[in-house]
């Protein structure tokens, strides 16, 4: 009996822990279906279903294109190996290379030489397409 | 418990354990779907037929269903126009509330254009759609609408690893009547609509991912397919409008 109920008790841990696995497999994306990536490209992020208490509110955002639009940005970010969440200018520079999709708030554009660059606080954006998504990069003009 | 004196030795348990496993595979493997060839052919007369075409556009209304944090489903709807001249032209538009993208291939350049934002880049690009395709994927992580329906050899990637194949029946979609298949993968399901007759184009595609309790899917219904757009070669060609910033696609990591 005591070596059925360890019998038991092994398989369902096997089974919990085949579970947690699952949970904790990354992005599906199952190859030849462009179709599910293709929303992805144009949502700027993965679907949620393993992503729980991940950054953003959905609902908020789908409520106006703006907020929206944020929605989009942290995803990104999270995309982003270099990402760093996004913070108003008042909290210090930002390392070159921080990806973000929304600029913080109060920036200004700044044309140096060909290229438009958004001056927020002690830190210049750039923009650029990051797979489909657009977003913005601390850079060094 | 030990009272009951239930000795068993572990050579029983094991014969035990075996019989069950045989007992498990039995059922699973008699449950095991078989794949209809007739589905099959008629997955594989569409991508033929849409991989031998040499110009098309369509119409892609596509929705995405998604959760909010709370668990709560949403659907996100995203609408595409996909114009492609074999062998080196492709034009897509993809609108929705959030962002408009705009491709343009022209056989030489590739542009992406967010029109919305005012801000595009280009990027020379390769010879044909389909290492087009590739190169966007690859290279700049960059989606091209319906790519699906563009790529030749598209059946083999649709059909790998599917374990069953099932002919449904009869569907009626945007007033087409189409056959209604369904396929399985260890990973996903998948359902294909496609146009009864002589032009077995796909109505819808629905993918479902099982990967996940929820099952969500992405669902795809195309329309108003023109086999001979007539599409002028300006129409693949991006000309920045004025005022429109370029700006470069981030490298892949």
């Amino acid at each position: 009996m005591k070596i059925i109920l360890k019998f038991a008790l092994l398989a369902s841990t096997a089974i919990v822990v085949f579970m947690l696995d699952m949970e904790s497999k990354p992005t599906w994306q199952p190859q030849g279906f462009q179709l599910i990536s293709e929303a992805h490209a144009v949502y700027g992020r993965q679907r949620r279903t393993r992503r729980r208490g991940a950054a953003v509110g959905y609902a908020a955002g789908s409520a106006s294109g703006a907020a929206a639009a944020s929605a989009t940005a942290s995803t990104t970010q999270q995309q982003a190996a270099t990402t760093q969440p996004v913070t108003t200018p008042e909290s210090g520079a930002q390392p070159i290379g921080t990806v973000v999709s929304t600029l913080p708030a109060g920036c200004s554009p700044v044309q140096v030489g060909a290229t438009e660059y958004q001056k927020c606080g002690p830190d210049y954006y750039r923009a650029a397409f990051q797979g489909n998504n657009l977003v913005y990069v601390t850079t060094q003009p | 418990m030990s009272e009951l004196n239930l000795r068993i030795s572990p050579a029983r348990l094991a014969s035990g354990v075996f019989a069950l496993l045989v007992v498990v595979s039995t059922v699973v493997g008699a449950q095991a779907p078989a794949k209809d060839p007739a589905a099959v052919k008629i997955l594989q007369n569409m991508t033929d037929y849409v991989s031998g075409l040499q110009q098309f556009s369509v119409h892609t209304e596509n929705t995405y269903e998604d959760l909010l944090d709370s668990g709560q489903r949403v659907d996100l709807d995203i609408a595409a126009d996909v114009t492609v001249r074999r062998p080196n032209k492709l034009h897509a538009a993809r609108t929705s509330n959030l962002n408009n993208q705009n491709f343009f291939y022209d056989g030489k350049t590739l542009t992406l254009y967010n029109s919305s934002k005012g801000v595009y880049a280009s990027q020379p690009a390769p010879k044909t759609v389909e290492e087009l395709l590739d190169y966007a994927r690859e290279d700049l992580g960059v989606i091209v609408p319906a790519s699906d329906l563009a790529y030749r050899g598209v059946f083999d990637i649709l059909m790998q690893g599917v374990t069953s194949a099932v002919v449904i029946g009869k569907a009626t979609i945007g007033g087409v009547t189409c056959d209604h298949l369904a396929f399985s993968r260890p990973d996903i399901d998948f359902q294909v609509w496609v146009a009864e007759g002589d032009r077995p184009l796909p109505c819808k595609y629905v993918v479902t991912d099982k990967s996940t309790p929820e099952q969500v899917s992405t669902v795809s219904v195309m329309s108003n397919w023109n086999l001979s757009p007539g599409t002028p070669d300006a129409a693949f060609k991006f000309i920045p409008p004025e005022g429109v910033q370029a700006i470069s696609f981030m490298p892949v990591k």
